[in-house]
Parts: C-alpha cells; sequence; structure tokens
C-alpha cells in the first residue's frame, strides 16, 4: 500500500468516524448551548437509537425506514424525558441537571436491557451500500463513505437552519440570553423542549448509522458519551463550529493514533484534551462562562 | 446528651466483631470502605459545590498504588493503605490544577476525563497494572513489627473502622474550619467570596486534594479488602455510583453519604436478589430523590427532628434548610 493511499484511506476513516462523533456531540453541545446543561443520558439515547434503528428496519424491511423512523421515535422520548424530568429543575443549580440525565441514562439502559435482551444484535448494512469502491487502488466500504456524507450534509444543514431560519435564530437567541427572548413574546419553554428533542434525534440518528458497523449493544453509550465530552471540552461548550472542528481532532487523532501508536490510542485523546485545555481553558471556539 | 445516638452507633460498630456471622462482618467492612469514599466525596460535592464525575479515580488510584506496593515490597497492610491515599492526593494536586481551570458543567466533565485517562491507562499498561485482568491476589501484608493481627477478618475491621472515624474526625473538623468555611462561602457565591479577596481557585485545589486523599484511603482500604484491584475500580460508573450515595444520603452532611452508602449497598444486594432489573429501580429512586429530596435522607431524619417526641431525649432542634457546618 502506497503512503498516499494509505494517508488517504485513513483520513476517509477518520471522516466516517468524525460523522458519527459529530451526530452525537451536536446535539450535546446544541442542549448545553440552550438549556446550560449536560445531558449524561445522551449516550444512553444514542444506543436506544441503535436498538429501535435495528427493530424497526425488522419490522419494516427497510434499513431507510428504520433510519428515518428511530431518531423521529427518540426525539420524541427525549421530548417527553425534558417534559417529565428536566423541567422541575430549572430553577436548580446545573449539578441537579446532571445527576438527574445520570439517573435517565440508569434507567434507560436497564429498558433496553428488558426490552431487547442483553446479546447485542446487529443490524446488516443495507444492500445498496455494502460493496466497496477502490480508493487509489485500496478497497474501501462504500458505508463509510454514506456516513461521512450524511455527516456533513447535517452538519452543513443543521448550520444553515441555525443560521439562516426565523427559529434557528430564536434559538441562537435564547442560547444568548433566555429571559430577554421571553420579554418579547417567545414561549422559550417549546425552544428548551424543541432543542432537547433535536439533541436526542440527532443521537439516536448517530446510533442507527453506528449500528451496522459496530451492533448494537449495552455499552456502546458508555464509551461514546465520553468521546463526545471530550470533544464538547475541545471544541468549546456550546459552540456548534467547535463541535464539528472537535470531531474532526478527537476522530483524526483516534485514527491515526490506533494505526501509529496502538498502545497509547485509549488515552491519546484525552491528551490532546488536557492540552488544549492548558492553552485555551474554555475550548477552542468557547469563550467564558 | 444530643451526643449519644453517635456515641452508641461507634459503640455497636466496635461490638459488632463479637455479635454478627462472618459473612455481615464482611459486608459492614464494605460498607464502611464505600461509606469512607462517599464521605470524600461529600466534600467536593457537598461543601465545595464542585460535582466532580470523576471521583473512581482517585478510589482506583489508590487501590492500585496500594496493592503495588503490597505485592512488590510486601510493605506492611497499614502503611500501604497510607501510601495509597498519599499517592491518590499527589496526583490530586495537578489534576485539581487543570480541572478548577473550568466551573461548573465543565468541570464535571473535565473530571470524567481525566478518571477515564486514568482508567484507559491501568487497562492498556499491562506490565504495571495487569491490563484487564488488573493486579490478582492482592494480600494482606503483615506488619508493622511482625503484628499479623489486621490480616484477619476482625482485625481488618477495626483497621477499616479506625481509618473511617480517624477520617471522619478530620473531616469535620476540616468543614469547620476557616478553609472549611470558605469553601462553603464559594459554593454559595463564588464571585462574592473572590471579591472578599479569598483565592477560591487554590482553595479548590486544596478540597480536591484532600478529597482525593480520602478517596485514595478508601480505595487502597477496599483492594486488600477484595484481594485484587481492576480497571472497574477507575471506570466512570463507580463516580456515577458514588454519587447516587452522596446525593441519596445527603450531600453536604459528611454522615448522609455514608447512610447513603449503607443504603446502596443494601438495595443492590437486596434488589439484585429480586429482580434482574435491580439498576433501573435504582436510576429511578435516584431520580425520585434528586427531585423531590435535594437534602437526601440524612435531610429527612433531621426534617424529621429524631426519634418520635415520647422517645425524644433533647428539645426539638429547628432543622436548618442546609447545613452550613457553622457553629
Amino acid at each position: 500500500m502506497s503512503l498516499t493511499a494509505l494517508l488517504v484511506t485513513q483520513g476517509l476513516n477518520a471522516l466516517s468516524l468524525a460523522a458519527l462523533l459529530f451526530l452525537i456531540s451536536a446535539g450535546l453541545t446544541l442542549i448545553f448551548g440552550i438549556m446550560r446543561i449536560i445531558n449524561f443520558a445522551h449516550g444512553a439515547l444514542y444506543m436506544l437509537g441503535a436498538y429501535l434503528g435495528f427493530s424497526l428496519t425488522l419490522w419494516s424491511g427497510s434499513y431507510w425506514a428504520g433510519l428515518a423512523a428511530a431518531p423521529v421515535a427518540v426525539g420524541g422520548i427525549g421530548w417527553l424525558l425534558e417534559f417529565l424530568a428536566l423541567r422541575p429543575l430549572y430553577r436548580r443549580d446545573a449539578g441537579a441537571f446532571l445527576l438527574v440525565t445520570f439517573g435517565l441514562a440508569l434507567v434507560l439502559t436497564e429498558s433496553v436491557r428488558l426490552g431487547w435482551g442483553p446479546d447485542p444484535q446487529r443490524l446488516a448494512i443495507p444492500p445498496q451500500l455494502a460493496a466497496t469502491v477502490s480508493i487509489l487502488d485500496e478497497p474501501f466500504p462504500v458505508y463509510r463513505l454514506f456516513l461521512a456524507g450524511t455527516g456533513v450534509v447535517v452538519a452543513v444543514s443543521l448550520w444553515q437552519f441555525l443560521e439562516r431560519t426565523r427559529l434557528g435564530l430564536l434559538i441562537r437567541a435564547t442560547a444568548q440570553n433566555a429571559e430577554m427572548v421571553e420579554a418579547v413574546g417567545v414561549n422559550v419553554r417549546w425552544i428548551r423542549s424543541g432543542v432537547f428533542g433535536l439533541g436526542c434525534a440527532l443521537a439516536a440518528l448517530g446510533g442507527v448509522m453506528a449500528a451496522p458497523l459496530v451492533t448494537a449493544y449495552l455499552g456502546m453509550g458508555l464509551n461514546v458519551i465520553i468521546e463526545a465530552f471530550v470533544i464538547v471540552i475541545i471544541g468549546g461548550m456550546g459552540s456548534f463550529v467547535g463541535s464539528a472542528v472537535g470531531s474532526l481532532v478527537v476522530a483524526g487523532v483516534q485514527t491515526f493514533g490506533n494505526f501509529y501508536l496502538p498502545e497509547l490510542a485509549l488515552a491519546i485523546i484525552y491528551l490532546a484534551m488536557i492540552a488544549v485545555l492548558v492553552l485555551r481553558p474554555y475550548g477552542l471556539f468557547g469563550h467564558e462562562e | 446528651m444530643r451526643r449519644w445516638p453517635g456515641a452508641l452507633i461507634i459503640a455497636l460498630l466496635l461490638a459488632a466483631p463479637w455479635g454478627l456471622p462472618a459473612f455481615l462482618l464482611t459486608s459492614l467492612t464494605e460498607v464502611l470502605i464505600l461509606g469512607l469514599f462517599a464521605m470524600s466525596l461529600d466534600l467536593l460535592v457537598g461543601y465545595t459545590g464542585l460535582h466532580s464525575f470523576g471521583h473512581a479515580a482517585s478510589y482506583g488510584l489508590g487501590a492500585y498504588a496500594a496493592s503495588l506496593v503490597m505485592l512488590q515490597w510486601a510493605v506492611p497492610l497499614p502503611a500501604a493503605v497510607l501510601a495509597g491515599a498519599a499517592f491518590s492526593a499527589v496526583v490530586a494536586v495537578p489534576v485539581g490544577w487543570l480541572c478548577t481551570r473550568a466551573t461548573g458543567v465543565s468541570f464535571a466533565m473535565l473530571t470524567l476525563a481525566f478518571a477515564q485517562l486514568a482508567y484507559a491507562l491501568a487497562y492498556k499498561w499491562q506490565s504495571l497494572t495487569g491490563g484487564s485482568d488488573g493486579l490478582a491476589g492482592v494480600p494482606r501484608t503483615a506488619g508493622p513489627f511482625g503484628i499479623e493481627w489486621f490480616a484477619s477478618r476482625p482485625g481488618f475491621y477495626y483497621l477499616v473502622l479506625l481509618a473511617l472515624l480517624a477520617s471522619y474526625a478530620f473531616c469535620r473538623a476540616f468543614v469547620r474550619s476557616p478553609l472549611g468555611t470558605t469553601l462553603q462561602a464559594i459554593r454559595e457565591n463564588e464571585r462574592k467570596a473572590l471579591a472578599l479577596g479569598y483565592d477560591a481557585r487554590a482553595c479548590k485545589i486544596v478540597a480536591f486534594t484532600v478529597a482525593f486523599f480520602f478517596g485514595g484511603l478508601a480505595g487502597a482500604l477496599y483492594a486488600p479488602f477484595a484481594g485484587f484491584a481492576s480497571p472497574d475500580l477507575l471506570f466512570w460508573l463507580l463516580s456515577g455510583q458514588v454519587l447516587v450515595m452522596v446525593i441519596v444520603g445527603g450531600a453536604g452532611t459528611l454522615i448522609g453519604p455514608m447512610l447513603g452508602a449503607a443504603v446502596f449497598l443494601l438495595l443492590e444486594h437486596y434488589l439484585s436478589a429480586l429482580t434482574d432489573s435491580w439498576a433501573l429501580l435504582l436510576g429511578l429512586i435516584f431520580i425520585v430523590f434528586v427531585i423531590g429530596l435535594p437534602e437526601g435522607l440524612w435531610g429527612l431524619v433531621r426534617r424529621r427532628q429524631g426519634p418520635p417526641a415520647l422517645l425524644r431525649l433533647s428539645p426539638p432542634v429547628p432543622a436548618p434548610e442546609r447545613e452550613h457546618g457553622l457553629p
């Protein structure tokens, strides 16, 4: 394998991983931006998305139906959770949210264990994407290209949604000063619920797309939530661009780190995070609270 | 007169090896170790207002350090336990320095990430830590001066009890000291504390280090208790569980978290015998506690003002909304 081919295929691998990580961390950072809370249950919702995607695909016979329906379902569940468990807490400190969402993560994980059993569920790659293409004479799975492409499409459309639409404007305004938005007559509660649901739906989308690669298993949320935290710390809390850049950094460090320094691969993203933190305590694109 | 329930509990704990069957004494030892661990986290969560989500790091570091010095050099058990706690505290200084650069939620995520870094190291540094298998066969080494009594079941129990009581006495004095009250001032209003001229960051680093010392002490006791140290002791699930103990028991009370640890182990024991999905119940109980009873079990005990009126020995004390540790 030539060096160029190696770099290109590893780069594409990193990009597909970054796409998955972005879907999770973007939801996390959106929710943080607007509610000033860290959703610990985000990993569990990602896992729930994977399991629901698996079942909906089996039930409907089409991966695409599962891919479309699971995020909608998880978004609805997220909306409901916000309504039931988080609304009573808006007058309390940030710690209370951390604790309640940790409890939610436990409850969701156990519900999945009850619903689907302890065994991993394998979701097949849809036949249209099961092939490989040749990139610089090296075979490369189409499904990973699909992941990378979806990540880019979602990132661009989210960015345009936040920048160009009226709802996006209201979301950004709420993140900046919720009281002011409320004062001009916008129902901030609905925006909060909606953004929470949207963030959960993004996590679920990541889950369904990850399921064919890693299978849907009970611990999948645990591993990914820590990576998403690292991304959000690197990129800056509440920064949308930060989560995109952070995803690329973490995915790149992981992919190339796995290849060149396999012993350090687990630790290396934390070292990257510490390096960023020493230089910029609020992350690359964050600013002081 | 108000002191007698505490004295009674200590007397009961001292007498426990004579009255309890062996397996219950073992369970009680575990409760005390976890109680110590939860109490150490309370210094951060309850008194300083720092929600650490990586407190398992202190536990695991203490456990690994104590195990290694016992396995490699057969250091006497009490000295090894202290070495584990000291190692954890030494690591806490730079980690605390970095973590306190951030506040609030970022602090929680940073502590979590550092604990995961420790987990990753323990997992990968095969030659030192034994990798995913961890360190097996951690002995209860003899000594000092050839005393082998600490290795026995009651001897080890007394060692743990001694560590817990000494730690509690220290932490109680600590939270009532000028430094301790400054920490509570930071918890209540950091900006105001800064304006009054307190170096909030330095105080937080001290609190972090002290919490890690006692967390490490608990971990260093756990390794010879269980006979092993594994990466699970550093995993974030444990960090979450100890936070559950603190909140359910009552943050900011020192006693509450110990009660929380006991309740947690009891629930784990009985619910896991009753149903496979005990973690589901645990999660629900936890959510209900955070939303409905932020002052925790100990707060509930105090709100009820102790035993029924007929049995009450002292005049009722109005329960403060939150324990501030001030005289």
